[in-house]
């Protein structure tokens, strides 16, 4: 074997530095993995699969106090109800019942409580077609004029289904129209999304790609 | 029977020792690849261990420095054929030594392949699953086990021959053609097959428009047949120059004209890649546009593949014009070409498929330091096996390591027996 | 002519002297002290892998008592590592039972409700964060999803001029998936949901590569569910933990579908976006829906996919 001296010289290097590596993997001196960034849980209220409102059958089978559907602890039995318009021809809610908000309909169309409420008999609805409904049957009143919406729920493709897809093998639910739409103002209204999507590597450089507006 | 098995392990045993011993030079390189394996070695156990949540990877962009080294030493792989060829079918007689350098730079690079894949692994613990007959192999529906198959069988085939060659020149026998000839001829076309094969790992991919193109195949083969004999003419003179081997200028040159016709083809074939996407502008030429120009703010790609066209295009102007016929201005053209197509093949060829992805997001790929430490680990391990195969395999050409002299351990000064193998068609 | 051995050898080095086989063999040994020193990180492997899970079969290859078995060991590690004792079952698909997946495009609001549902339900890791569904925001006028945007966060949901579509696992007839994968670890049942078996994956992420959807997530690392939201309700080929280094991706509830539930995301829309059930059931919704809605469309459906996740509209 080559033995001169830039053998040696070499040899004794290399000796060096293996001896230098051993210690250094033993000591851990770099690359200690990062450790994994702990993003924040979503709140537990958004996990919820309760509907945004209930229904009037939902507060009759909770057994729960119905006293807001009493019109005639306040109401005079019999007498016709007479609605107040203002100027612009705009419904003119009474502060009794300020917490209804009118939004059925654009530019105003639906704004007159007697189209689904009877004026003389304040504890039932009335469809347009003459027929008068309970308030547990309020889906059959949205559906007098939403025809086709009803349809579509009937064969359960608009509206929330929930429980067994299949029925042999355990209950069904499907929602009533005002489990999700507030009669008085049924468009859904904004509301602040869940979190978006955490990346395991941001990208850098560069604003988020946007909708190209072409 | 025994007694041939016998000397065969004794063949194995001195071809082992030789490996061991050196001058100070190969001390000192062989020093350098150890120690930068080692390195290596301690950044693959901290993702063995940590997942591979360690390297530049993600969702979006789940391959990366990995796959885009293993599908440039594929292509390498594949180029050992570009010795074979003249030699076999042309009957060159100038490149007749070298082919076992050629095939010796193949198995390196296959065994650099499959390390690169099985690092790429996130369950390497359950790579028995792969094992057709012991695990469950999609094959032929994957293109994945298409690749299993023809790697593996890639690196036997050389193996077999370089191994056959090189035993019988070690024990002064004429090597009998039917133990090789056959081998050679599916060995060229197996080195077609296993970089066909890798291509269609990412032809076949519908939902990756960059990808899903006709022309990945072909490019592939033409860049491998530059970078490949552009690496097999560097190192030929390494060979010559560290071990006195004599090659000749000629085996260099012809080896040249390969180079040269392959990168314009290949650079052909890009204007052809470019043409296709930029002038239809379909919405499926965001890739490329990410690659050359940047989307949307994002731009790590684009220095690259610039620095990667103008390598190319260098080395193509280079290779055409007759200065490339000096070696010194060949070395810098072979150096631009292998650089250039390294990262045209690899960061220019696998991330621009994941970007944007597949639902139109952009998520930027930066490979980490521990993710490079294993790539330069891998690469060593293949350096450090081609060495040694030289190692082995020039003192046996030589004459030096044969069966004539196994009595003495020591290798002597006295000049080698005349060896009486003379390779015949 | 080269054919000739070279006539020019290599000059042999000199013999080699006692003092230079100590130098040599003292860096030899040194080398092999640093290689050694070199694998010191394995030492912090826990829980990686035991004889049993190593050698476990196959899915398909199972007998009832190896899966008896392998669910017993799921059961065991779950509830070392989290402390409570889940309830793992194997379920197998229902005859006469093909699972076809409808989303309604003018209804879903973009509040991202059916993600973190799906999250919960199926163990997700919660750092580093894997979600099955994806809500893009797009803009009116075009279903092409690179003018996407994916990480809004408005006050409100939803907002003018764009509508929302979320994408998950889209469970194609002809998967590309399944065709990449070279273990066959993910394969397509007879009730039309893709699965994924955790234990045979090898992390190859070529279906990750194949997947036109972005359907599928790995684990880069070890996942992390915080223990008072696990989902004890597991199933094998479903929402049990999995390890570090395998895919994973949306199976459609497969705990809860093949018990005749609707899927997490079904139940937690607030808006009935979402629509689920067999197909080969002519009085479920989604067959309803699908004979009798004009407009309905498949994602990238010229890719040959054929998905079961339709998006639909209201005429």
């Amino acid at each position: 074997m080559a033995y001169n001296k830039k053998t040696g010289v070499v040899l004794a290097v290399l000796f060096t530095v293996f001896a230098l590596l051993t210690a250094a993997f033993s000591l851990d001196l770099w690359g200690k993995p990062a450790p994994v960034k702990q993003l924040p849980l979503v709140n537990k209220e958004l996990l919820k699969t309760e509907t945004w409102r209930r229904s009037y059958a939902d507060l009759v089978k909770d057994k729960e106090p119905l006293d807001d559907f009493d019109c005639y602890t306040c109401h005079e039995e019999g007498k016709k109800q007479v609605l107040k318009f203002d100027d612009k021809n705009q419904l003119v809610i009474p502060d009794e019942h300020k917490d209804v908000v009118m939004g059925h309909g654009t530019h105003g169309r639906n704004n007159n409580c007697f189209n689904c409420h009877i004026d003389d008999k304040l504890n039932e609805l009335q469809t347009r077609d003459g027929r008068s409904l309970k308030f547990e049957e309020s889906t059959q009143l949205c559906g007098s004029c939403h025809g086709p919406t009803l349809r579509d729920w009937e064969a359960g493709s608009h509206g929330r289904t929930s429980g067994y897809w299949n029925r042999a093998l355990g209950p069904f639910k499907k929602q009533d129209c005002v489990n999700c739409h507030n009669p008085h103002s049924p468009k859904f209204p904004g509301r602040k999304p869940a979190p978006a999507p955490n990346h395991l590597r941001e990208s850098s450089g560069g604003p988020e790609p946007t909708p190209i507006k072409d | 029977m025994i007694k041939a098995i016998h000397n065969y392990i004794i063949f194995l045993r001195r071809c082992v020792k030789i490996a061991f011993v050196g001058d100070w030079r190969y001390y000192a390189w062989m020093g350098l690849l150890t120690t930068i394996v080692l390195l290596g070695i301690n950044a693959y156990c901290k993702q063995f261990v940590n997942g591979l949540i360690v390297t530049g990877m993600s969702d979006e962009v789940s391959w990366g420095v990995y796959i885009a080294n293993f599908t440039f030493l594929v292509g390498v792989a594949a180029a050992a054929v570009m010795l074979v060829i003249p030699v076999y079918i042309y009957r060159n007689e100038e490149l007749y030594d070298l082919v076992i350098f050629g095939e010796l730079l193949s198995v390196a690079a296959i065994l650099m392949c499959l390390a690169f894949v099985t690092v790429d692994l996130g369950r390497p613990d359950h790579f028995w699953h792969l094992i057709p007959g012991i695990g469950q192999f999609n094959f032929p529906a994957s293109m994945l086990s298409w690749d299993v198959l023809v790697l593996n069988g890639y690196l036997l085939l050389n193996l077999h021959i370089c191994g056959y060659l090189l035993y019988s020149r070690y024990c002064g026998r004429k090597p009998s053609p039917w133990f090789y000839i056959p081998f050679v001829f599916t060995a060229i076309a197996w080195a077609i097959s296993i970089h066909t094969v890798t291509a269609f790992l990412y032809v076949g991919l519908g939902g990756r428009p960059f990808w899903n193109s006709s022309i990945v195949g072909p490019r592939f083969l033409a860049s491998a047949f530059t970078a490949g004999p552009s690496l097999i003419i560097l190192a030929l003179q390494v060979i010559r120059h560290v071990t006195l081997y004599k090659i000749s200028d000629k085996a260099l040159l012809t080896l040249r004209s390969i180079v040269q016709v392959s990168m314009i083809i290949n650079v052909f074939l890009l204007l052809n890649e470019l043409f296709k996407e930029f002038y239809t502008g379909t919405v499926h030429v965001a890739s490329l546009k990410y690659l050359f120009f940047g989307l949307h703010g994002h731009h790590a790609l684009v220095p690259w593949i610039w620095t990667a066209i103008t390598f190319n295009l260098s080395a193509m102007v280079m290779l055409v014009l007759p200065v490339s016929r000096s070696l010194k201005w060949l070395n810098v053209a072979c150096v631009l070409s292998i650089v250039g197509i390294w990262i045209e093949k690899g960061m220019g060829m696998v991330i621009p498929g994941f970007t944007p992805t597949t639902l139109g997001e952009i998520i930027e790929y930066h490979p980490s330091a521990n993710e490079t430490l294993v790539c330069l680990g891998i690469w060593a391990f293949g350096l450090l096996c081609y060495t040694i195969f030289l190692r082995m395999a020039v003192p046996i050409l030589q004459g030096q390591l044969s069966r004539a002299n196994e009595g003495s351990d020591h290798l002597t000064t006295q000049p080698p027996p005349k060896v009486v193998a003379d390779f015949h068609f | 002519m080269d054919s000739q051995p070279n006539d020019t050898p290599t000059p042999a080095p000199p013999d080699m002297n006692r003092r230079g086989f100590l130098r040599t063999s003292a860096m030899f040994a040194a080398g092999a002290a640093a290689l050694t020193a070199s694998l010191k990180p394995l030492l912090q492997l826990k829980d990686f892998t035991s004889v049993d899970k190593f050698l476990q079969k196959y899915y398909k290859e199972m007998t009832p008592e190896d899966m008896e078995k392998v669910l017993k060991r799921i059961a065991d590690d779950v509830e070392r590592q989290y402390q409570v004792r889940p309830h793992v079952r194997d379920l197998k698909p229902m005859d006469g039972v093909e699972f076809v997946y409808a989303l309604n495009l003018t209804r879903c609001i973009g509040c991202r409700k059916c993600v973190h549902a799906c999250v919960k339900e199926n163990n997700q890791s919660r750092s580093p964060e894997i979600q099955y569904i994806r809500v893009l925001k797009m803009p009116h006028g075009s279903l092409d999803v690179e003018k996407s945007e994916h990480n809004y966060s408005p006050e409100a949901v939803p907002e003018k001029g764009f509508f929302y579509m979320p994408v998950q696992c889209q469970q194609c007839r002809n998967p590309p998936c399944v065709k990449v994968c070279p273990v066959h670890a993910t394969w397509q049942e007879k009730d039309g949901i893709t699965v994924i078996d955790y234990d045979w994956c090898i992390g190859c992420r070529y279906c990750m590569a194949a997947c036109p959807y972005g359907a599928r997530h790995f684990n880069f690392t070890k996942p992390t569910i915080p223990a008072d939201r696990l989902n004890p309700e597991m199933a094998y080929l479903g929402n049990r933990p999995r390890s570090m280094g395998v895919t994973e991706k949306c199976h459609f509830c497969v705990q809860r579908t093949r018990a005749g539930r609707y899927p997490a995301c079904v139940e937690v829309c607030p808006a009935g976006a979402r629509k689920f059930g067999n197909i080969l059931d002519p009085e479920s919704e989604v067959s309803k829906i699908l004979s009798t809605k004009r407009v309905f469309i498949q994602l990238k459906e010229e890719l040959g996919t054929s998905p079961r996740f339709f998006y639909y509209f209201d005429v």
